[in-house]
């Protein structure tokens, strides 16, 4: 009687939290995720550090510590998951990447990542070709990827 | 001209003087200003030197390195990543030594980990450009300085020249061609109508009115004092009484033609103004004048003097009374006045009541004449001291007889010299009538020394006179009484006449005396 009683009781609370969380912003739902970032398994990279990927994502190598060429894919520039990424690896907001890019499209031999509407077409370019590396919600990872880093706040 | 030198000299010192002080100070403040724009500089730079150190970009680094460059004072720019030496510029123009040369260098960290250390930065600054740039802003400072205060010592100049010293320049020209006594008045300038010219234009035009009034009042008051001295001078002319200034020495110094008149003077005994003196004019009276000049200097009063006048021009001799005033401390003003007239009908005067009390044969007092002196002594003491000699001839009847009235006078006149001879100055002597006599002895009370006298002329009277052809011999008796207090003149004539009764009964030619009584026994007999 009573575990029927605390269950009930519990779902109630649980339910309460999602109405709570429905209500939030967008951005706040964001911090809910967990971003990873994924490479095929083709390249054999089987783990990298937070600085790799930065420096891959920011155009200061494009290779993988391994040599292999690396083709960062970024996410649409309004997309949650760019935000997030960002924030989280570089500390910078999406307005700073925007000016960091600038200057270097007038002046630098580096150009941003190349950039895709959703994170579905972000996993089938890294499925389909091998140096490519991008990032994107875990809950849309498929088998064709390898997961690796997790991005944790 | 002085104002504006004035106003131009100190303007000059001072601005010399700030413009010395803003030059130091622009200068050493624009050296901190070049040494901050670097600092400045590399700061802006900083975020793409991170980015080009973080991406290894040697495009990126050259871009900033040259931007850099611009900068006149950089000398140099060097941007390195690790040990890859991304940018090296060097400015060959600035070929200034070495010392003045300044490095800044910098550590550039990763723009997306501030702990990561990608690359640095290092500025040469050449600080002799940073020296000549801020010099040459100083100078330029100083000149604009400079020019201004040369601008506003012009201004000055030209605003005191225009509203002070041109207004006061023209007052004071007009100032010199104005006549006081016309009138005319000082123009005030238009423009300094209300301002401390116009003020001060007004107050001398105040000033010359006042003087004008003064001017007029001082001429018409000379004008009355000519009239004045011109009648003065007319009645001193015309005057009938001398008048005359001298000096403390008698020195004469003006006169009038009376003066000259009254004194009898000839046309060659004029004087001479300040070298003839009063004494000189009238030597016998010199040691009175002089002496009654002193008189009235000391004492400051005037005083008057009668003087007789001898002198060949007037046969007859001429009076004139002078009075003598001070005027100061050496000087006096004289009148002088004929008194002849008077002086002629006081004599006369003085001769007839002479003859009334004087017995006219032998010049001695008459009856009339004793009585009056008598009188006269014992109105001032009620008992003077006095003694009294009745003296009657002896024998002249016989004389009067043989000779006659002629031989008889001579007798009497002979006796009066006698008597005169032997009375003193003061004494009274007369003749009431007859051949009979009195003196009277003032101030001898000696009974001793009145017998004295009187045997004295009995001595004498006997000595035999010469009449010419004859000599006669009379002799004399003589009363003597004194004067005792409470007495009248006529008891004492009484008392000697009974004496001299008395001589004559003891023979004649012999003296008979009333003592005086001793005090008590006059206070007894009184």
């Amino acid at each position: 009687m009573t575990s029927v009683m605390s269950s009930s009781k519990w779902t109630r609370i649980v339910l309460q939290i999602l109405l709570a969380l429905t209500t939030l912003p967008p951005a706040r739902a964001v911090t809910a995720q967990t971003l990873v970032v994924i490479v095929n398994p083709a390249i054999g990279v089987q783990h990298l550090s937070r600085r790799e990927v930065l420096d891959i994502f920011l155009g200061r190598y494009r290779t993988f510590p391994s040599g292999a060429s690396a083709l960062p894919i970024d996410l649409d520039v309004n997309s949650p998951e760019r935000t997030l990424f960002y924030v989280l690896l570089a500390h910078k907001e999406p307005t700073d990447m925007g000016s960091y890019w600038a200057r270097l499209t007038f002046s630098g031999k580096i150009s941003p990542p190349f950039a895709v509407p959703d994170a579905r077409m972000a996993i089938d370019i890294v499925a389909n070709n091998p140096n490519a590396i991008a990032y994107v919600d875990r809950s849309a990872v498929d088998q064709r990827v390898r997961i690796a880093l997790e991005i944790t706040p | 001209m002085r104002t504006t030198l004035a106003i131009l000299a100190p303007a000059m010192i001072l601005g010399l003087i700030f413009a010395s002080f803003v030059s130091i100070t622009v200068e050493r403040s624009e050296q901190q200003r070049a040494q901050t724009r670097v600092e400045q500089l590399l700061a802006t730079v900083e975020r793409t030197a991170q980015i080009a150190c973080y991406l290894k970009d040697g495009k990126l680094a050259e871009e900033i390195a040259h931007g850099l460059m611009s900068n006149r004072a950089v000398a140099g720019v060097t941007i390195t990543a690790g040990t890859v030496m991304l940018s090296h510029v060097d400015n060959p123009s600035l070929q200034g030594p070495e010392r003045h040369r300044v490095v800044i260098a910098r550590r550039i960290y990763s723009p997306f980990d501030s702990h990561e250390w990608v690359g640095s930065i290092s500025l040469t600054v050449d600080h002799a450009t940073i020296h000549a740039e801020a010099a040459s802003y100083s100078r330029a400072s100083t000149l604009a300085m400079g020019l201004e205060i040369t601008l506003v010592v012009i201004v000055v100049a030209l605003a005191v020249y225009f509203f002070s010293t041109r207004p006061i320049k023209a007052v004071s020209n007009e100032l010199h061609r104005i006549r006081f006594d016309t009138g005319a008045r000082l123009r005030v300038p238009a423009r300094n109508r209300s301002d401390e010219i116009g003020t001060l234009v007004s107050d001398v035009n105040a000033l010359i009115a006042s003087l004008a009034d003064a001017l007029t009042t001082e001429r018409e008051l000379r004008m009355a004092h000519e009239v004045g001295e011109r009648k003065l001078r007319l009645i001193f002319e015309k005057a009938e009484s001398g008048l005359f200034v001298l000096d403390d020495c008698g020195i004469l110094e003006s006169w009038n033609p009376a003066f000259i008149r009254l004194l009898r003077l000839s046309s060659t005994e004029l004087p001479q103004a300040g070298v003839t003196s009063l004494q000189q004019l009238l030597p016998p009276h010199a040691a009175d004048l002089g002496q009654l000049i002193r008189q009235c200097l000391s004492t400051g009063q005037a005083y008057d003097v009668d003087l007789e006048l001898r002198t060949s021009a007037t046969p007859h001799p001429a009076w004139i009374e002078m009075a003598l005033n001070p005027i100061g401390p050496t000087a006096l003003q004289g009148v002088v006045n004929d008194i002849t007239e008077r002086k002629v009908e006081e004599l006369s005067a003085k001769k007839l009541a002479s003859l009334a009390t004087q017995d006219t044969l032998t010049g001695l007092l008459n009856r009339r004449g004793l009585d009056m002196g008598l009188s006269a002594a014992f109105s001032v003491h009620t008992a003077p001291e006095l003694a009294l000699l009745q003296i009657d001839l002896d024998y002249f009847k016989e004389v009067n007889d043989a000779q006659g009235h002629e031989g008889g006078d001579q007798v009497l006149r002979h006796i009066a010299r006698i008597l005169e001879r032997n009375a003193r100055r003061g004494d009274l002597i007369a003749r009431p009538g007859g051949d009979e006599f009195v003196i009277a002895l003032v101030g001898i009370a000696d009974s001793l020394k009145a017998e004295q006298i009187a045997n004295t002329i009995i001595a004498e009277i006997q000595q035999p006179i010469d009449l010419g052809a004859v000599s006669v011999q009379v002799g004399a008796s003589i009363g003597i009484a004194f004067a005792m207090p409470g007495d009248s003149p006529q008891a004492v004539l009484i008392r000697a006449d009974s004496a001299m009764y008395s001589a004559k009964r003891a023979g004649r030619g012999r003296v008979c005396l009333v003592k005086a009584p001793a005090p008590a026994e006059a206070g007894a007999a009184a």
